[in-house]
């Protein structure tokens, strides 16, 4: 019973109270990050923001989730009824499963598995299953039309994404997230991110997650003023929270692949000492916050694609950006042998 | 751990050199301003086509060039160049170049003049020439698909046409059957010889002598053999030949009937000699029924036609059968028939298509028999061409289809296998008829309404080569004959 | 080790299963999600066999793009799978005689089955072993040096493949509108705008 206990039920156990610890302040967060949101984009507007529930409104998102939680829901008439009720689960699970292999600190990671970037790479490709399914499940032309969008500009979006996150597996030369972070310490603090080497890449990468998350300027599979909500438009109550979560989720989760790919992940920008007392885990966040902010302040302030011309960028701007890139980094990797595994 | 060595490129340099510069038309052809149909598409696609058999033709010089007499092969030993390749290689890069040369008017008149035409071609003989020069069941696949992909594109290239979209499709899907039985059979000769490579199976099948041989692997055998059978368009994998060549435009149908067929049976020819050699007793049987079939049904099935067209595919279905007579007989003198046949049959069927090419009334094609009545007044070098195409195909003496035949009934006759030289005898008997039924219709029949006078001048000029060619062969056989005795000697290791 | 075998045993019967669901489900969005299901599951039993590489882009390339756009096309048509399988009792007995010959082929090929005697010599093992690299670096050291040719080769194929797409289905458009971005960016103030005094009263 000790063996059983000390080889099945513990690692299990373990396993899962680590789960908890980490998606119970990742809910946190996507609370709070809606809220966040209106609070800034207030502030640029020149508005006050929710400021009623709770001092200075901070309780406006559990208000918003308890209203969620007790609608009812509701099946439009001929709609696919399972697919309808599977969609939303998809994309809010799907927005929790890659937090698996981000590594929040040295060592702390729930899944230090080889190919870490590609797991998180396959898991935000999936992200537009939901979203497909849900159009195509509510039996209303809205819907379709705004999942077919997201299916296109989110295809489109992913191949100029995965040569960028190739041109950083060059430098690095391991598939490994603590790798990544890891290959972006050294003496020259945040000058060695990412970042400022592979600037292009990394303002590709950063448009490209707008895309894949389907936030503005690039939210025309929502698009209120044609779609008047696309692809959710049939949906309410907890389906339609599981949808308004998993969005969030994946702008979390999009921010902390920026700042593993670009920011240093847990670094601290110098190595010194007022700086490097502070752990890890807490560098890490507020590096998600600040691409957070960024996701926030480009919806207050740009105005929507249209969708030739999303496609346009996409295809024929970014792709071959990336395309070169990727031939230009190797050749210079190789050429000064900086290459990693040039022995 | 495997060392990084990089791998000599030069025996490949022909078919980089044609890849190469396939891409640089594709982006010359691309980033030229264009317009719908318009004349600056044309002008362009006319510069493209020029251009292609311009490189088509310095590829051919580095072919004969850049060869030894000895065998290299290079990318650990996927890619082999010997005489055999060599020769094969010469005959499909003049086939491309001149269907490239002959499309362009036709493509022209039908408002399909495109810059990616010339360019597919160009890479649909870069697949062959890598058939050709396959050497791993790997290597052989994917030239196959390279090959077969261009080709499907070409055969749906007049897209607003339902019967060439029909023709691009059905070989398409077919095609993909035949790709599958090749893959599941390599898949089972994999698994016994435990090695992908021709050299290495070579050995193990060597090693391991008649009985032993697992039913398995011959199994295997028959599968990759009904998927190159489907390629040469043998019975009884021909299904798809009448409709595909009937679909597609002709100039296609042209390039299909000659250069896939080079490429097809080159690979046939490596595939059963080199790797399966040991194997002879056992695959015999099968090629010895597949050309029987092939001669008797294309002999039969073409008396009905009326569409010159599927005529010509139930005759290149029959020449398949001819050919794969040497084949059968597996040694040295009946792969050097194989080899004179086809370059013979390169000539002789892309002469005959310069001719159908020509038939038109009123500047519309037209690809009836019966519209050829009359054309001995109307136009008599048209007539006199197609005559001697015909008579050649048919194998009358003195033109050079019929020494084609002699030598591959020669190397049957002297390896005993009487029964298959008289079936073909008999079989080229019948087919004489329907050959020169088309020489009755176009001197002894009336015309209704005559063909127009009209020719473009490469397509005549082609017509003339070819024709000439065919018809003096018989003084000047020399060159053609050591060549493929050379690589024929080549392929049995001589 | 039992913590495996049962995963092992999951995946591979939600892969089976859903298989079968592919060609058995009445609804061809479904069929297609359920292939989607299938691709999912050969990728957890790739990653359960070692295989991490494989099994991640088993799901970016299969179900991230392939199957997205294939559900794209299923979804757009209206397909009519009740109709398409009007035949379907009709042709069975044939479609199992033909299926029984071939069962019947494979285990008489698989019953007498044997190796060529230098057949376990000549399999190439190029690969180093799992212990010594992971087999993300393993697959690239020998895709780009061993198998350069095949490398190359694969691509030039879907170059055509490209090109045919293209050649196909491309038409230009008579009157559609393009954004050209230089013309947009290069547009002054003074090309567009014009100033002018309106006296009150008269209009322009």
């Amino acid at each position: 019973m000790a063996e059983l206990w000390a080889t099945l039920i513990w690692p299990v156990l373990w396993t899962a109270i680590k789960i908890v610890i980490i998606v119970g302040p990742l809910m946190l967060a996507i609370a709070y990050l809606t809220f966040v949101e209106r609070k800034v984009i207030a502030a640029m507007h020149l508005r006050k923001g929710p400021n009623v529930v709770g001092p200075f409104g901070l309780l406006q998102p559990m208000a918003d989730g308890l209203k969620l939680l007790l609608k009812e829901t509701v099946v439009p008439s001929r709609a696919n009824r399972s697919v309808f009720v599977i969609a939303p689960m998809i994309t809010f699970i799907l927005a929790l499963v890659a937090w698996a292999v981000i590594p929040f600190g040295e060592g702390l990671v729930l899944a230090n598995i080889n190919v870490g970037i590609l797991y998180l790479f396959a898991i935000s490709s999936l992200g537009v299953y939901g979203i497909v399914m849900a159009g195509w499940a509510s039996n209303s032309k809205y819907a379709f039309l705004g999942g077919l969008r997201s299916a296109a500009q989110m295809v489109s979006y992913e191949v100029s994404m995965g040569f960028v996150i190739i041109t950083v597996l060059l430098c690095v030369g391991s598939l490994n997230l603590s790798d990544i972070v890891l290959a972006q310490k050294g003496s020259w603090g945040l000058f060695n991110w990412y970042v400022f080497p592979l600037l292009p890449m990394a303002v590709i990468f950063f448009v490209s997650t707008l895309a894949e998350t389907n936030r503005h300027p690039f939210d025309l599979p929502e698009a209120e003023a044609e779609l008047v909500s696309g692809y959710n438009v049939e949906y309410s109550s907890m389906t339609f929270a599981l949808f308004f979560l998993g969005e969030y989720g994946n702008m979390i989760l999009m921010s902390a692949m920026t700042s593993v790919l670009f920011l240093g992940g847990w670094l601290p920008p110098f190595d010194v000492v007022p700086l490097n007392w502070i752990p890890g885990p807490i560098w890490f966040a507020l590096k998600i916050a600040a691409c957070l902010f960024v996701f926030l302040w480009v919806r207050a302030t740009l105005p929507r694609y249209r969708y030739d011309q999303l496609m346009r960028l996409g295809w024929k701007v970014f792709l071959p950006i990336s395309l070169v890139a990727v031939v230009v980094v190797s050749g210079f990797l190789v050429a000064s042998g900086m290459a990693p595994g040039a022995r | 751990m495997p060392t990084a060595e990089f791998p000599n490129l030069f025996p490949a340099l022909p078919e980089i050199f044609l890849l190469v510069a396939a891409m640089a038309l594709l982006m010359f052809g691309v980033f030229r301003k264009d317009d719908e149909a318009g004349p600056a598409r044309v002008r362009c696609s006319r510069i493209v086509a020029r251009l292609c058999i311009l490189a088509l033709l310095c590829a051919l010089i580095l072919v004969v060039t850049m060869n030894g007499s000895d065998r290299v092969t290079t990318f650990n030993g996927m890619f082999v160049v010997d005489r055999f390749a060599v020769y094969f290689k010469v005959l499909i890069l003049i086939s491309s170049a001149l269907s490239i040369l002959i499309a362009q008017d036709y493509l022209e008149v039908h408002r399909v003049a495109r810059f990616e035409f010339p360019v597919l071609v160009v890479l649909a003989s870069v697949g062959m020439m890598l058939m050709v020069s396959a050497n791993d069941l790997m290597a052989l696949y994917l030239g196959l698909e390279m090959q077969s992909l261009s080709l499907y594109i070409i055969a749906s290239f007049q897209r607003d046409d339902q019967r060439s979209v029909e023709a691009g499709l059905k070989y398409f899907v077919l095609s993909a059957l035949a790709s599958g039985m090749l893959l599941y059979g390599s898949s089972l000769i994999y698994g016994f010889t435990g090695t992908t490579s021709f050299d290495a199976m070579a050995g193990a099948l060597a090693a391991a002598p008649g009985e032993a041989v697992s039913l398995g692997a011959l199994i295997g055998i028959v599968f990759i053999l009904a998927g190159l059978a489907f390629k040469i368009s043998a019975v009884p994998f021909h299904m798809w030949t009448p409709d595909v060549y009937e679909g597609a435009p002709t100039p296609v149908t042209a390039f299909f009937a000659v250069a896939p067929k080079l490429a097809a049976i080159a690979l046939l020819l490596r595939v059963m000699m080199e790797p399966f050699g040991a194997l002879t007793v056992q695959w015999q049987q099968v090629i010895v029924f597949i050309s029987v079939a092939s001669m008797a049904l294309g002999a039969y099935a073409a008396i009905g036609q009326s569409n010159i067209k599927r005529l010509m595919a139930y005759s290149s279905i029959g020449h398949v059968g001819y050919a794969l007579i040497g084949l059968a007989v597996g040694n040295e003198a009946g792969v050097r028939g194989v080899l004179i046949y086809m370059a013979i049959y390169l000539f002789m069927n892309i002469g005959a298509f310069t001719c159908i090419l020509s038939m038109r009334r009123r500047g519309q094609m037209v690809v009836g028999i019966n519209d050829l009545a009359g054309v001995s007044k109307s136009n008599p070098m048209l007539a006199l061409a197609l005559a001697i195409f015909m008579f050649s195909l048919a194998g009358i003496p003195p033109l050079a289809g019929f020494f084609g035949k002699l030598y591959i009934f020669l190397a049957a006759v002297q390896a005993g296998y009487f029964t298959l030289a008289i079936i073909g005898v008999l079989t080229s008997v019948v087919g004489a008829f329907y050959y020169i039924r088309i020489v009755k219709v176009m001197y002894f029949d009336e015309a209704e309404e005559v063909l127009d006078r009209r020719m473009d001048r490469p397509t005549a000029l082609v017509m003339a080569a070819t024709g000439i060619l065919i018809a003096i062969f018989f003084i000047i056989p020399d060159p053609l004959l050591s060549q493929a005795q050379a690589a024929a000697q080549s392929l049995f290791g001589g | 080790m039992i913590f495996q075998a049962l995963a092992f045993y999951l995946f591979a019967l939600v892969a089976v299963g859903s298989a079968v669901m592919v060609i058995s489900s009445r609804n061809p969005v479904h069929a297609v999600l359920f292939l989607i299901l299938t691709f999912f599951n050969a990728a957890a039993l790739f990653i359960l066999m070692g295989a991490e590489f494989l099994g991640m882009i088993l799901v970016i390339v299969y179900v991230g793009a392939v199957a997205v756009m294939f559900l794209f096309v299923v979804m757009m048509l209206d397909i009519n799978f009740a109709e398409l399988r009007q035949g379907f009792l009709r042709y069975l007995p044939i479609g199992a005689v033909v299926g029984l010959v071939l069962l019947a082929e494979l285990l008489v090929v698989l019953g007498g089955w044997t190796f060529a005697p230098d057949a376990s010599a000549s399999v190439q093992s190029p690969a180093p072993g799992l212990e010594q690299v992971t087999n993300t670096r393993a697959l690239g050291l020998l895709i780009y040096t061993h198998y350069l040719f095949l490398f190359q080769g694969a691509g030039i194929i879907l170059l055509i493949a490209m090109i045919g797409a293209i050649v196909l289905t491309l038409r230009r458009r008579e009157g559609a509108r393009r954004q050209d971005i230089a013309a947009q960016v290069a547009r002054r103030p003074a090309d567009s705008v014009e100033v002018r005094k309106v006296p009150s009263g008269r209009g322009v």
